[in-house]
């Protein structure tokens, strides 16, 4: 097996990582402020498709412009998803779990009788391949691949430097704290929602043009944001990004190795060997 | 006498008029419930949108009549349907449902083989007669009397498609085959390894992936790896066969294509991007709208299309045709009584929308239970889908 191949495992691998990366952050974000599981995360990606979808593919809208207004209306319904929904949730895990659990079946039955059970096909946004030492990569997927990395690096600024961003990390840490500091907690935990949901919309837009959209979309990235927290660490920014880039990695060379069928048991097995020998994540906390 | 006479004719068309109105309000009363299983939602929901859709049309077209007179009655016909989102489980859930709580004596429809596995567990020992697309040689068998594929699997289609490759692109020696991992997926690739190696073809690669899958390109980059002249989407349905074509291309395949198991090359095009599936192969597939197909067939086509806002691809079709030939089948038994109705189905061919259709496969199958129809081979052309070739299944030869 030639060494240009084994690289251009890993590069499949790592290329989509980070737009997975994306919906684990959002995920994460959520939990760590409302410690609400937002099992119906897939379905605000899966939205994010759809605005894809209406607004790229139908009605011409620039690529960017959508993604754009993808991340914006995405980010609005997860707002007001927490007012109207988890708002009342927050802390109680049980309760949270099953309500989102609905939501994720209101949500994608909804998306059925709305647009439809078929695939629907957005075209490429860019075409052409980019071609270097012998590995290839399609234009769409660098860009794609690209626009993830702006938009983490977006939320590490946010979080870190704006005084919302600071206000989410401060009710992360302790609500309680954060409230006698003159914390807004109801607003901080709502505009988490949201951007946690933004995230999911965005990674739902750049994904659209190359995999088409579908009512069930939402279930194969969060199950992989899943597997991308808990071997990163619950919380941590650079965590997701680490176990992205782990899960992307294995995921490339199983498939050289061990066929498609198999890889998806390694990133459980992946997440099955840091819950036994590092239960909060690899970077937990960082 | 003239005014008793023309009392008595009164009398007669009132009473005449009286009883056809009993007989329409009795008609109306009685109802003949068929279920119509298939998944309707997930990576194959085309094929159960077809299925339930093809079933709609004739159901429909019945009602419209009047009804389905059998013996002396007139049955208004109900579809029940239900999602079992291509797994198992949910189908022998669903298969439950239709045989003991909505009593149905009738599956006409389901696609995905192991799903037809699951409802066969139900229906076989209910005698409930059973009707697919499903790819499977285990779905037919003497053990399974009751089940019956209505559109040409991979072990008619494989052999005779490849044959025709070999003669017309004699440049194409090593073929690379992809399929989902599951019962139609292994049997798909079984079948057209079996035709490759009978007609001298080397296979390049015989891979599978989980269905649900959108990123194609760690297993293609193995596949492609290998060099094939050809890449066979065989038993992928069309939103993942188009991604992968659409995702070979990016990564540098410019061989030939084929998808043995297509049935609608239109939502490949949608998928894939009209360079992507440029060329694309397809000899399950039916084109509505050439001029292979018969006119009922193009008929058939036509109304779908009215109807629905789409182009039908061969499930539409097949079910369609499914539902004719066994609601005939109840009138040639005079009865509703599957025993009597599974005596009418296996004595004489039927004249539907593909025209006479035989029931045969006892070589493969060991019981004559597989629709048999010609094969149209089709290719992508600018967007288009074109019929080039006409080859028969070796079973309908005969």
């Amino acid at each position: 097996m030639s060494i240009e191949l084994l690289v251009q495992a890993l590069l499949n691998g790592f290329g989509l990582a980070m737009v997975y990366v994306l919906v684990a952050l959002g995920l994460t974000l959520i939990f760590s402020i409302l410690e609400i599981i937002n099992f119906a995360h897939g379905e605000f990606y899966m939205l994010g498709g759809y605005i894809t979808y209406y607004a790229y593919a139908l009605f011409g809208l620039n690529y960017f412009a959508t993604l754009g207004l993808a991340i914006l209306t995405v980010g609005l319904a997860g707002v007001a998803a927490e007012r109207l929904i988890f708002h009342d949730l927050r802390g109680r895990a049980l309760n949270a779990f099953i309500v989102s659990l609905g939501l994720l079946w209101v949500m994608q039955a909804g998306a059925q009788l709305a647009f439809g059970v078929l695939d629907k096909p957005v075209p490429s946004a860019f075409s052409g391949v980019v071609r270097v030492f012998g590995l290839v990569m399609s234009v769409e997927r660098v860009v794609v691949t690209l626009s993830a990395i702006v938009l983490i690096a977006a939320l590490y600024l946010f979080l870190r430097w704006s005084r919302p961003g600071r206000a989410m990390r401060a009710v992360a840490q302790d609500p309680d704290a954060a409230a006698l500091q003159g914390v807004n907690i109801d607003a901080a935990s709502a505009l988490g929602f949201g951007v946690g949901c933004a995230l999911a919309g965005g990674a739902g837009g750049l994904l659209a043009p190359l995999f088409a959209v579908s009512p069930a979309m939402g279930a194969l990235p969060v199950v992989k944001a899943f597997i991308i927290i808990i071997v990163g660490g619950m919380g941590s920014l650079p965590g997701a990004v680490l176990g992205g880039l782990l899960l992307g990695g294995v995921e490339g060379l199983g498939a050289l190795f061990m066929g498609s069928a198999a890889v998806n048991i390694l990133g459980f097995l992946m997440v099955i060997v840091v819950l036994l020998v590092r239960p909060r994540g690899l970077l937990s906390g960082a | 006498m003239m005014r008793i006479r023309a009392s008595i004719a009164t009398i007669a068309m009132v009473a005449l008029v009286a009883a056809g109105i009993a007989t329409r309000g009795a008609a109306q009363d009685k109802t003949l419930t068929i279920g119509v299983l298939g998944p309707l939602s997930g990576g194959a929901a085309s094929y159960g949108v077809e299925l339930v859709r093809g079933a709609e049309m004739k159901a429909d077209e019945i009602n419209k009549a009047g009804g389905l007179k059998v013996g002396n009655d007139v049955y208004h016909i109900k579809l029940v349907s239900y999602d079992h989102k291509a797994l198992a489980a949910d189908a022998a859930t669903a298969a439950n449902k239709l045989v003991f709580q909505d009593k149905v004596k009738y599956i006409i429809g389901n696609a995905v083989g192991a799903t037809c596995n699951a409802v066969q567990t139900v229906t076989e020992p209910e005698k409930v007669l059973f009707s697919f697309v499903c790819w499977g040689t285990n779905n037919l068998g003497p053990d399974k009397p009751h089940s019956f594929r209505a559109m040409l699997s991979q072990w008619e289609v494989a052999e005779p498609f490849y044959r025709w490759v070999k003669e017309k692109h004699p440049a194409v020696k090593r073929v690379a085959l992809i399929s989902p991992n599951d019962t139609s997926g292994k049997d798909t690739n079984t079948a057209v390894v079996k035709a490759l190696k009978g007609l001298a073809f080397e296979v390049a690669a015989d891979e599978y992936y989980e269905r649900g899958t959108k990123d194609f390109y760690p297993i293609l980059t193995k596949m492609l790896a290998t060099q094939p002249d050809m890449l066979d989407v065989a038993a992928a349905p069309a939103g993942e066969a188009g991604l992968i074509l659409k995702q070979a291309r990016e990564l540098g395949f410019k061989g030939a294509k084929g998808w043995t198991a297509g049935t609608n090359p239109f939502t490949i095009i949608g998928v894939a991007g009209k360079d992507a599936a440029e060329g694309v192969w397809s000899p399950t597939n039916i084109n509505v709208k050439s001029d292979f197909v018969s006119p009922t067939v193009r008929r058939f086509g036509e109304e779908y299309e009215k109807r629905y806002k789409e182009v039908p691809g061969v499930i539409a079709v097949a079910n369609y045709a499914a539902f004719d030939v066994f609601t005939k089948a109840m009138q040639d038994a005079r009865s509703l009584d599957t025993d009597k109705v599974l005596a009418a189905l296996t004595q004489k061919p039927f004249d539907t929308v593909w025209g006479k259709l035989v029931l045969g496969g006892k070589e493969t199958y060991g019981i004559d239970r597989q629709f048999l129809y010609p094969v149209v081979i089709s290719e992508i052309r600018d967007g288009k889908v074109v019929d080039i070739a006409q080859v028969l299944p070796a079973a309908l030869k005969k």
